[in-house]
């Protein structure tokens, strides 16, 4: 009989009590695993967020309200004011424009009382704050979006009936955006993903290349070499360009000074798209140019109900975290109080085991292997219950903690042009902060059971070493006391 | 050899201080079977529990071939218990939820003995104290006062140790049962030179040893035995 099997043997001495503390083990070492799960869950889910939200900041036109627009444009001096706050690494300034068929434009005039259609980006009511009003330019090109649902809900709205498919419904054409940009990047900052063709060489100097949208192209006709006119001016397609979203590729780039000068605004920026050295510089780089600009003058954003969304996982994250360290020491504590109970119940036998020889460190670790067989025991209990219980607790800590947030969640400031890119609110990629949150999934992985488990037997070890070293404070004579 | 030397042990109990050893002193040689007799409350079991260091005297000092316990650490002195000591206790004092087998393996096991040799030596010696095959497996709680007593002498002889202090040991056995395990330790100190100090009762037991003292008011005379006067050395 070795030390472990007497240690195994007397955590099974008195069965009733066994079960009894195991159960309360496996509850606190349950919600320890549960807290651990949702805490490594939440905090890959920030990690991912953060990365998505990336270094870039957008700068708009103070009071800009997508298309429909507002505010003082920005102006090239402002751009140099940006590019001189520190951490900024870059400054990309943009101008956008608003492209409609020319024949649907035409037929859509015609139309009475037909005024300011709103872009995709207003449906929800909620638009990014955008850029100023951006100017409206007739195009050949037409767009690649299916109109039909978003053309009839536009329709629907406005009182008239549109039918999918068919050609007499001129106002079925929906604008695309055209942007000039300063540098190979899109109107979110992230550079553009060239898959045809080649970029337009040097952005800031005006020129008849453009960059199309894969899925514009496509319905068109038009590859490398092609031309189309905005403003009867003819553009030769330089290249196409995958934006990985149906709006983001229903949109044509073209160089910065090329669309102010289509829009008669030349030095005036939409947008400007400001990249940061560092994540870890973003927040403190977006508040000081913030006051570079002026609050009356820009409004510099970062992915804001990402953001929000962020930091409401981040509360949920560090609540978790809390709520795990908190359920361990129960674990620990509650070993601790069994094993001092257990240590004052066996005080003769301690006695009879020191007056035939036996070693202080050899009770200890008798005392310290059962208290690791009640830990075992709690974390097999512990874990089952996790797994059932960790997603639930995960939804119900992520629900309880962000309500607030998604109700106030705003759509996702489309760059330049408010909504331009993406279809407000109501389940674009970046939607609303309860989308992201949903997609949070508290699976109990393996290795992080193992880990909090780990964790578990840590604190068990600790637990049971002050009672321990009590056995080694017990003198053999306790084995002459009656009991 | 076990030198005795003014040894003192007071216990205080309310506002009153007892003296169950006061001032005793003798010395046994190597392989000398003596018995202490003396009324309950004497100091019996108190002295035996300072000559293997169980306990430490208020006064005085055990010196055992030649090494003072009270010049000894803890650790040396649970050393010294583990492998110079076999103690029988008046409570038996074995390890409820363990087996007979069990209990006599213990201390071999505190000793490093390897597991087979344990069991091997555990059941030779459950043997020697006659405890039926069919109980060496069996849990000490559900063996007879007895029983337990001689599986607590067992354990007691595991070690081979120097010196044997037992408590009683014959006190819960059948007459037929006591003199074996007379007979027991007594061919232990004969044949083995092993120091065996039996507190008892027993008259018969008293008589067969080699020397006995009597234990009265915290002092230690020798009495003679079968008839041979001894000198007290108290
Ligand atoms: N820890 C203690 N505290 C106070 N008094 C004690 C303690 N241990 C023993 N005594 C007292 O010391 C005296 C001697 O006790 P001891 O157990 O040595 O007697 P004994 O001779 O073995 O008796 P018995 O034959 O009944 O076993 C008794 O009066 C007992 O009450
Ligand atoms: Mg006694």
């Amino acid at each position: 009989m070795s030390v472990l099997a007497r240690s195994v043997g007397n955590a099974f001495r008195n069965k009733v009590r066994t079960a009894a503390v195991v159960a309360v083990l496996a509850v606190a070492i349950g919600l320890a695993l549960a807290m651990l799960v949702a805490n490594q869950a939440v905090g890959a889910k920030v990690q991912e967020l953060n990365a998505s939200v990336g270094t870039v900041l957008t700068v708009n036109p103070a009071g800009g309200q997508g298309f429909e627009g507002g505010g003082e444009p920005l102006t090239a001096g402002q751009a140099a004011t940006a590019a001189a706050v520190p951490n900024v690494s870059a400054v990309v300034g943009t101008s956008t424009l608003r492209l409609r068929n020319a024949a649907a434009a035409a037929a859509q005039t015609a139309q009475a009382g037909q005024t300011g259609q709103p872009g995709p980006g207003g449906q929800t009511g909620q638009a990014g704050p955008g850029g100023q009003a951006a100017p409206t330019l007739t195009t050949s090109l037409t767009a690649a979006v299916d109109a039909g649902t978003l053309g009839n809900r536009n329709q629907q709205a406005n009182g008239t009936t549109g039918s999918t498919g068919t050609t007499q419904q001129p106002v079925r054409s929906l604008p695309i955006t055209a942007t000039g940009i300063g540098a190979e990047v899109d109107n979110t900052g992230k550079a553009l993903n060239i898959t045809q063709g080649s970029g337009l060489g040097d952005y800031s100097a005006a020129s008849t290349g453009a960059l199309l949208g894969t899925t514009l192209a496509e319905k068109n006709n038009l590859t490398i070499g092609s031309t189309f006119t905005i403003n009867d001016q003819t553009y030769t397609v330089s290249g196409l360009f995958d934006a990985g979203t149906a709006f983001g590729n229903n949109a044509v780039y073209v160089t910065l000074p090329t669309a102010q000068t289509l829009a008669g605004t030349p030095g005036e920026l939409s947008s400007m798209i400001v990249t940061v050295n560092s994540m870890d510089n973003v927040a403190a780089t977006k508040a000081a140019l913030q006051s570079a600009l002026g609050t009356d003058k820009a409004d510099v954003t970062q992915g804001q109900n990402l953001q929000t969304a962020v930091s409401s996982l981040d509360s949920v994250k560090n609540i978790s975290f809390i709520a795990f360290i908190a359920a361990l020491g129960t674990a620990g504590l509650i070993i601790l109080l069994i094993m001092v109970m257990l240590v004052r119940e066996r005080r003769r036998e301690i006695g009879v085991l020191k007056a035939i020889g036996a070693p202080n460190r050899t009770i200890g670790l008798q005392f310290v292997l059962e208290a690791l067989v009640l830990a075992a025991l709690g974390s097999a209990v512990g874990a089952a219950i996790a797994s059932f219980a960790s997603g639930g607790i995960a939804s119900a800590l992520i629900s309880s903690n962000t309500t607030t947030t998604t109700t106030t969640g705003r759509g996702f400031p489309g760059g330049a042009g408010g909504g331009g890119g993406f279809p407000g609110g109501q389940g674009g990629p970046f939607g609303g902060a309860s989308q992201l949150l949903s997609s949070v999934t508290a699976s109990a992985s393996p290795g992080v059971i193992a880990g909090g488990i780990a964790a578990v037997f840590g604190v068990a070890i600790i637990g049971a070493l002050v009672p321990a070293l009590l056995t080694a404070r017990i003198r053999p004579i306790e084995v002459l006391r009656g009991e | 050899m076990i030198e005795v030397k003014n040894l003192v042990r007071t216990f205080k109990s309310g506002d009153r201080t007892i003296k169950p050893v006061n001032d005793v002193s003798f010395e046994l040689e190597q392989g000398t079977l003596a018995s202490i007799v003396g009324k309950s409350g004497s100091g019996k079991s108190t002295l035996l529990s300072l000559l293997g260091a169980l306990d430490k005297p208020t006064g005085g000092d055990v010196v055992v071939d030649g090494v003072s316990l009270a010049s000894l650490p803890d650790s040396k002195l649970t050393e010294y218990r583990r492998r110079d000591i076999g103690f029988v206790f008046q409570q038996f004092n074995l390890i409820p939820n363990l087996s007979a087998v069990d209990n006599v393996m213990l201390p071999m096991e505190f000793a490093g003995l390897r597991k087979a040799d344990r069991l091997q030596r555990a059941r030779d010696l459950l043997e020697q104290v006659q405890l039926d095959p069919s109980k060496h497996e069996r849990r000490i709680n559900r063996l007879s006062g007895g029983e337990q007593q001689r599986v607590a002498i067992a354990r007691a002889l595991a070690n081979e140790p120097k010196l044997i202090l037992a408590d009683e040991p014959t006190g819960n056995l059948d007459e037929q049962t006591g003199d074996h395990i007379i007979e027991l330790l007594s061919s232990l100190s004969r044949n083995h030179n092993t120091t065996i100090l039996v507190v008892t009762h027993d008259r018969v037991l008293a008589n067969k040893t080699d020397r006995r003292f009597r234990l009265q008011q915290g002092k230690l005379t020798e009495e003679p035995v079968r008839g041979r006067a001894v000198a007290a050395t108290a």
